[in-house]
């Protein structure tokens, strides 16, 4: 099973592959909270008090009807979003021969960023409140952007595109 | 030529994220709450509601018993703290926004007028952007309580109004206070994560609840006055839930007093005391 997964993870560019598999550290990191926050969505609070930092209240953030997207809770997204992106930023699909995902990786995360643009403005303008670990993901969703962006920009200067 | 390329290349990198970045600053400064100075009590409760509520007959009290109610108060050896009158001394530690201080403020009233009279209470709501909005209750910001058996102390800490930081601050709670609370709203005495919930409400160094005694979920979308009348219903929801709770704190200040007087402390109320 090693020898069938071990070329996933490999890339010629020590750069690069350096990049994606910080890539996916954040990805998994990302899963690991979207399903934290998911759990969070779910389950009842079964203590009936409010925290004493009324601006950080992740009770208030995750039971709000923002946190559903058409019906779907946005940690279950946000596990979908990591995880596909896990995919993308495996170092076999930075290799020359996936060019034609360069962009769509970069598109990929980029509507994910713009989608942290719009919950971090309902936490301040709707909620005035935040959740730590909702913040958590998005500090991951800007720094996988970033990761991606300067991964892309040095796959170009390789491939001469 | 490399070189300038690759120059070009990551200042458009460090360009778009200094876009971001500056988005993002843009969001979090124009979308900050401000602060508004309003008056956070909606105004004076009503003389007839509170009358209303506070003289349930003992009948319907004893038939509902526990009601509803999921949270006794928790026996512990705390610091004592008592009035300079020697009087057992209750402090509760709450805020206007929050909707489990809403909730808890209805029982509270009703369980602390069996032993004493209140006066001026506010008429207030929790924050409209939280979990049970709105819900509709009283305000112990400017009240005053006399009673021959114990003394209660309220601090209302915040108002329902935003500010940059959470909600505009309220009454300032004293040393001894906030003492109180920090070490009592903290393991071991309530779990890590409720450490610092509120409502706190610490009954004289032995007996001590943090949050709500019951579900929010029966006072929603419910007006004073309909709160008040389903209280003489004994299967309503909410008289289960109020009363229930009501009886539960009784059953805690009578442990207090000696089951003192008589008429709060009936032998319904004695009996919860067992559960303490």
């Amino acid at each position: 099973m090693f020898k069938k997964i071990k070329p996933v993870f490999e890339l010629d560019n020590l750069r690069l592959w350096k990049l994606s598999i910080f890539g996916l550290v954040l990805s998994v990191l990302g899963i690991s909270d979207s399903i934290y926050l998911t759990v969070a969505h779910y389950s009842q609070s079964v203590v009936l008090a409010c925290p004493t930092t009324s601006f950080i209240n992740c009770a208030k953030v995750t039971s709000s009807s923002y946190s559903e997207v058409f019906g779907i809770p946005a940690p279950l997204l946000g596990i979908v979003f990591f995880t596909l992106l896990f995919i993308i930023e495996l170092p076999t699909f930075w290799s020359r021969k996936y060019l034609w995902l360069r962009n769509l990786r970069l598109a990929f995360v980029s509507i994910g960023l713009l989608s942290v643009f719009w919950f971090v403005y309902v936490e301040l303008d709707k909620l005035h409140a935040i959740c730590l670990y909702c913040t958590g993901v998005h500090v991951l969703t800007f720094v996988s952007f970033v990761t991606i962006l300067f991964a892309t920009e040095h796959h170009k200067s390789i491939h001469d595109i | 030529m490399a070189k300038s390329s690759n120059k070009a290349r990551y200042g458009r990198v460090f360009g778009i994220i200094g876009v971001i970045i500056v988005i993002f600053l843009i969001i979090i400064i124009s979308k900050s709450p401000t602060t508004n100075n309003s008056s956070a009590t909606d105004g004076k409760a009503s003389a007839k509601i509170v009358t209303q509520i506070t003289t349930i007959p003992s009948s319907i009290s004893n038939q509902i018993g526990n009601g509803s109610s999921t949270l006794k108060a928790s026996a512990i050896s705390g610091k004592t703290f008592v009035a300079s009158n020697g009087l057992p001394n209750i402090l509760y530690m709450g805020a206007e926004y929050c909707p489990y201080c809403a909730a808890e403020r209805w029982p509270m009233i009703v369980a602390l007028s069996r032993f004493g009279t209140f006066s001026n209470l506010g008429t207030t709501h929790s924050s409209s952007s939280d979990v049970y909005p709105n819900t509709q209750t009283f305000s112990f910001h400017g009240s005053s309580y006399t009673s021959k058996y114990i003394v209660f102390t309220p601090v209302e800490e915040y108002t329902n109004i935003p500010n940059s930081s959470g909600y505009t601050t309220l009454d300032i709670p004293t040393a001894t206070e906030q003492s109180l609370m920090s070490t009592y709203d903290a393991p071991p005495y309530v779990s890590s994560s409720e450490q610092g919930s509120i409502p706190f409400i610490y009954f004289a160094g032995k007996y001590l609840i943090v949050g709500a005694t019951y579900s929010p979920q029966v006072l929603q979308n419910q007006t004073y006055q309909s709160i008040a009348n389903a209280l003489s219903n004994p299967k309503s929801t909410i008289a289960q839930g109020v009363l229930g709770a009501a009886n539960n704190l009784t059953a805690t200040i009578c442990k207090l007093t000696n089951n003192q007087p008589s008429s709060a402390c009936t032998p319904t109320i004695v009996g919860l005391e067992a559960s303490l």
